[in-house]
């Protein structure tokens, strides 16, 4: 069955990459709900000189700005949501960020507790609106937009708690110094990406990112209002910092522990070479960039002995890219197109200068999407960052006597973990039964902070008109 | 180290067991199978018993007391992998919950997954107490077993 969405009713970043190099992220909180309201109607249409909510509707020319909204669950109550709907959410939706069950699940604790976040986020109470601005470059029009919407935060009935900057770094760099935004699901009924980027992985049903379409589970995720349910979405907004000096001096001392030079100990963790190559096509050294035709066009586990890598020997099995979307891998449950998410995050910073060592905070900023943060959000962060007993029992074309893919994974995510120095570890696999050869790096520490974060629901633009309307309907 | 899970629930009354059986029985193999593609259950059984019977085993005449027990030692999280399970056995559980007391109000359970985790917290004995307790012989996973075999 041809699944159709209807493209004009859902919020644009769900479903296209916006490909542009600005963005600034407003953290609103709802002071009048009535207000609020109108506000909202003024974005969804447009009008009073506001920029419009983007679409996922093709447009013929490229609009100055992208405009997209998302509130949380005390947003949605602020606005007139019952307690009794919101009972029908995503339950760490319904608990939220801040809350110390969800934070407990991605590792937020430590420097990352939500008690330490920046710009108001440590109040997940009181923050309502994630409201998103994206320009494509040109910095003039992004603080003319801004103005245009700050001029109404406080007639709308809404007070800013921070706003928060990002820009794209060149060939879409992150400040560790890979290349990003490389892989991305493919989305049964989304539009094309204009930058084709083919994998050889299954397509992703709608509903894995949309609510009100089967999932993979063959089910719907639904919310109450119906109102509220069809082309809505959810996303965990996110604000990590990375410290690049930290990250380089683990680089140096732990390659060279680990017998390898620091661009291969960087490539093993990552999964990738810095300009963006997958180990599993250029498992030796970088190499020159691969087309966007092959760069993300790979499985680990073949038929084809010479291409197999079941055992990560060639891309560890803890990597990142490999641990967040072990493709085709034997892992527990089902398989990685059940726990699939859309990334749309760019940096924050100036790149750092090694030359000239600085404290700068620097990192990424953005929306990890889907239709189930319990499902796919913190499922991958919790099951696959945070632990390694995800991964099945399972031999390559070797035998038993060339090793398991049990034993060549450890510790947490080099990236995303906690990586409590006590027990911190990765793994570098080599041929032997039972991981007897392994080389296993231990002692390290987290060398990424998560400075923000919040829960949103990202709705419909049927939803949105009907979120506009709402406080008027009750009372409010 | 595995987790119990120890589901119990009440049968509509009037129900035969022969009906829940040539019910399951249909999915035999594919539960057998999903099980074993999930990879983290190490053994799983049901149970039919009759409340009205004395020493609780049914008999050959019919009941309108029985209850079904399912019971399983399990790796990982029951709750954190609900969505795995569900696209694997759960045609299975929808099949199992109609003749369940309360079990139409959850199904399809690919449909209402949070009511379903619910449903399977409050009526999972080993999830309450004084019904916590489990002995293991060893802390091995069944991946961990399963690799050093």
């Amino acid at each position: 069955m041809v699944t159709v969405i209807n493209y004009a009713d859902v919020q644009g970043t769900i479903l296209r990459g916006y490909r542009v190099d600005l963005a600034r992220h407003f953290i609103l909180s709802i002071t009048n709900a009535a207000k609020a309201g109108a506000f909202l109607a003024s974005l969804i249409d447009g009008t009073n000189g506001f920029p419009r909510i983007t679409t996922a509707h093709r447009w013929t020319e490229k609009p100055e700005c992208f405009v997209n909204i998302g509130f949380t669950a005390p947003g949605l109550a602020a606005l007139g949501i019952t307690e009794q709907q919101l009972a029908t959410f995503d339950k760490p939706f319904q608990l939220g960020a801040t809350s110390t069950t969800s934070a407990a699940n991605v590792g937020d604790i430590g420097d990352s507790s939500p008690e330490n976040w920046i710009g108001g986020l440590s109040n997940g109470a009181k923050v309502h609106i994630v409201l998103n601005l994206w320009v494509d470059d040109d910095p003039q029009i992004l603080e003319a937009v801004t103005l245009r919407l700050r001029t109404a935060f406080a007639p709308g009935g809404l007070t800013e708690l921070s706003a928060h900057d990002a820009h794209a770094l060149p060939d879409n760099h992150v400040h560790f110094g890979y290349r990003d935004n490389i892989a991305q699901p493919t989305v049964i009924g989304a539009p094309p990406r204009k930058r084709k980027i083919p994998d050889d992985q299954p397509p992703v049903a709608t509903g894995e990112f949309l609510l009100g379409y089967p999932n993979q589970g063959n089910g719907t995720y639904s919310v109450q209002p119906p109102e509220l349910s069809k082309n809505s979405s959810y996303a965990a907004f996110r604000i990590i910092e990375q410290d690049v000096a930290a990250f380089d001096a683990f680089l140096a001392e732990y390659a060279e522990k680990a017998g390898v030079d620091v661009e291969t100990l960087a490539a093993k963790v990552c999964g990738r070479w810095r300009n963006g190559n997958p180990l599993e096509l250029q498992p030796d050294a970088p190499g020159e960039p691969l087309p966007n035709s092959q760069i993300n066009n790979f499985t680990y586990v073949s038929p084809d002995a010479t291409k197999d890598d079941t055992l990560g020997l060639r891309c560890p099995i803890g990597s990142h890219i490999r641990r967040n979307n072990p493709r085709n891998a034997a892992i527990t449950g089902t398989d990685s197109t059940h726990h699939r998410i859309v990334r749309r995050a760019m940096p924050y910073g100036p790149a750092y200068d090694p030359a000239k060592p600085d404290s700068i905070p620097r990192g990424l900023i953005g929306y990890f999407i889907n239709a189930s943060i319990s499902n796919q959000f913190e499922f991958i962060t919790e099951q696959w960052n945070l632990d390694s007993k995800f991964v099945k029992a399972a031999t390559g074309p070797g035998g038993k006597e060339a090793g398991n893919a049990f034993f060549n994974i450890s510790g947490e995510d080099v990236f995303l973990g906690v990586n409590d120095p006590a027990d911190s570890s990765f793994t570098l696999a080599a041929l032997g039964a039972k991981g007897k050869n392994n080389t296993v790096i231990t002692g390290f520490s987290r060398t990424i902070t998560t400075r923000g974060g919040a829960y949103v629901f990202l709705p419909s633009i049927s939803g949105l008109r009907y979120l506009a309307a709402l406080p008027n309907q009750a009372g409010m | 180290m595995a987790s119990p899970l120890t589901l119990i629930l009440p049968i509509i009354p009037g129900t035969t067991l022969p009906t829940i059986s040539a019910a399951l029985a249909t999915y035999g193999p594919q539960l057998t199978a999903a099980l074993s593609s999930i990879g983290t259950v190490h053994y799983a059984r049901t149970l039919f018993l009759d409340r009205s019977a004395p020493n609780l085993q049914p008999g050959a005449s019919p009941s309108d007391s029985y209850v079904i027990a399912i019971i399983t030692e399990f790796d990982l999280s029951f709750d954190k992998y609900i969505q795995d399970f569900v696209a694997q056995v759960g045609p299975v559980f929808d099949a199992l919950l109609q003749f369940v007391v309360g079990g139409a109000a959850i199904t399809p359970v690919a449909n209402n997954v949070a009511a379903f985790e619910a449903f399977i917290t409050a009526n999972d004995a080993s999830q309450h107490p004084p019904n916590t307790g489990l002995f293991q012989a060893y802390t091995f996973t069944v991946q961990e077993i399963l690799a050093n075999g």
